[in-house]
């Protein structure tokens, strides 16, 4: 699993080229191809009562990005990286989507300051997506002690595989697990001692993995509202970035991209990666 | 016999353009809208000259460029670049590669920073084409 091509997705509002610097230590890892994209929103040049289709202000629009992106891309040349770029007019989630399955993209960086469209692009990509949070807090660099969060499913696997092939940029992984305050309802002291065993166990299985990679981990056990306990952790362990696994469907999908992730999009100040399933 | 002159650029609008200067005083253009689809094209029929813009889609024409100068079958056509992209940068991004242990690259024929004049452009392409023999 390799980061080689990532597709940078700016409106302008929330990510500069500071924000992409950011992420250059993915280099490190195999980065070699930055794709630029900003998608030209239908509203603001379509046609209007009177005065038709604004194509002067879709040339003023396009010639005002291209500015930007030649700027940026003649400072990614220069080191030997490979870019590219696109304009588009029309509505930002299907665009994105269809620029990253055109340009057979790695990863999707885009901002969360438009929520809707953030939570609509988690979940119809079908490749991992970090919402950088750079306009929140400048974090230089966000992959340095990512928090890992995992409820033990396949896809928070295939998250942990994503953390583990960036091992060289990777200074610390905290890792947590959350049990929902649900679970335990109706469970005496001694069950609930068990469960908190058994899921101590399987943290100390994932630092080994991790250890095993050359990543040094340390985990810690939550037990609660899930959101609160994370945003416990993020604060308590000084991380850097919210690492995680989604699927496609189920309670999983539901879970995050119905209360979880989408709170921690919109509340966190952390840039957060979520890996989707395979396929 | 016409020469054949392919054109990579994402911009539509530049295509055009190039085409109806160059075409006017007798060439053949055949556009293409990015690096990929560019080499594709020359592979399948050579042209006499490529001009060549550097930020475009899928592949860029920093990466074309060396994947021409380093075909045995390809690194004689002469390449005029015409890009809003600073030759400076260019210049960088080449070494840089070499640094990176890519092979070492000629400059291209002619640099040109966008926008470019219909006659300056028609006149570096016949000066172009008629070093080469054309």
């Amino acid at each position: 699993m390799k980061i080689r091509k990532l597709l940078f997705v700016t409106d302008f509002e929330e990510l500069w080229f500071d924000a992409l610097q950011s992420l250059m230590d993915l280099r490190k890892v195999g980065l070699e191809h930055v794709i630029f994209l900003h998608v030209i929103e239908r509203e603001k040049v379509a046609m209007r009562r009177g005065v038709g289709y604004l194509k002067d202000e879709e040339v003023k629009l396009r010639e005002m990005t291209n500015v930007r992106f030649v700027d940026w891309a003649e400072s990614l040349f220069e080191t030997g990286m490979e870019c590219g770029a696109y304009i588009l007019v029309g509505s930002p989630v299907p665009k994105v989507l269809s620029v990253a399955n055109e340009e057979k993209a790695d990863l999707i960086v885009t901002g969360a300051h438009k929520d809707k469209e953030t939570i609509e692009i988690l979940r119809r990509a079908p490749i991992p997506v970090l919402v950088h949070k750079y306009g929140i807090k400048k974090s230089e660099r966000p992959f340095e002690r990512p928090i890992f969060v995992t409820d033990w499913s396949p896809p928070c696997e295939r998250a942990l595989e994503y953390l583990i092939s960036l091992n060289n940029i990777v200074s610390k992984a905290i890792v947590i697990h959350a049990i929902p305050e649900k679970s335990i309802k109706g469970l005496n002291r001694i069950e609930i001692q068990k469960m908190q065993k058994e899921n101590k166990r399987r943290l100390e299985e994932v630092c080994d993995t991790l250890s095993s990679e050359g990543i040094s981990s340390e985990f810690h056990l939550y037990m609660g509202e899930v959101t609160e306990q994370i945003k416990k952790a993020i604060s308590e362990h000084n991380a850097s970035m919210i690492v995680a696994g989604t699927t496609g469907k189920g309670a999983w999908r539901a879970r995050w991209l119905g209360s979880v992730s989408h709170e921690l999009v919109q509340e966190s100040e952390l840039p957060i990666l979520l890996v989707p399933k395979v396929g | 016999m016409k020469k054949n002159i392919l054109v990579a650029d994402d911009d539509i609008d530049v295509i055009t353009f190039v085409s109806t200067v160059l075409e006017k005083i007798g060439y053949k253009v055949t556009g293409a809208k990015d690096g990929e689809e560019a080499l594709s094209k020359i592979k399948g029929n050579k042209p006499d000259l490529i001009i060549l813009d550097i930020l475009m889609p899928k592949q860029s024409g920093i990466k074309m460029y060396r994947e021409l100068k380093t075909d045995e079958s390809l690194k004689d056509i002469p390449v005029v670049i015409l890009s809003a992209i600073s030759k400076r940068t260019f210049l960088r991004s080449q070494e840089a590669l070499t640094e990176f242990g890519g092979e070492a690259v000629p400059e291209p024929e002619v640099y040109i920073e966008k926008p470019v004049e219909p006659e300056d452009l028609a006149q570096t392409v016949k000066e172009v084409l008629s070093k080469k023999g054309g």
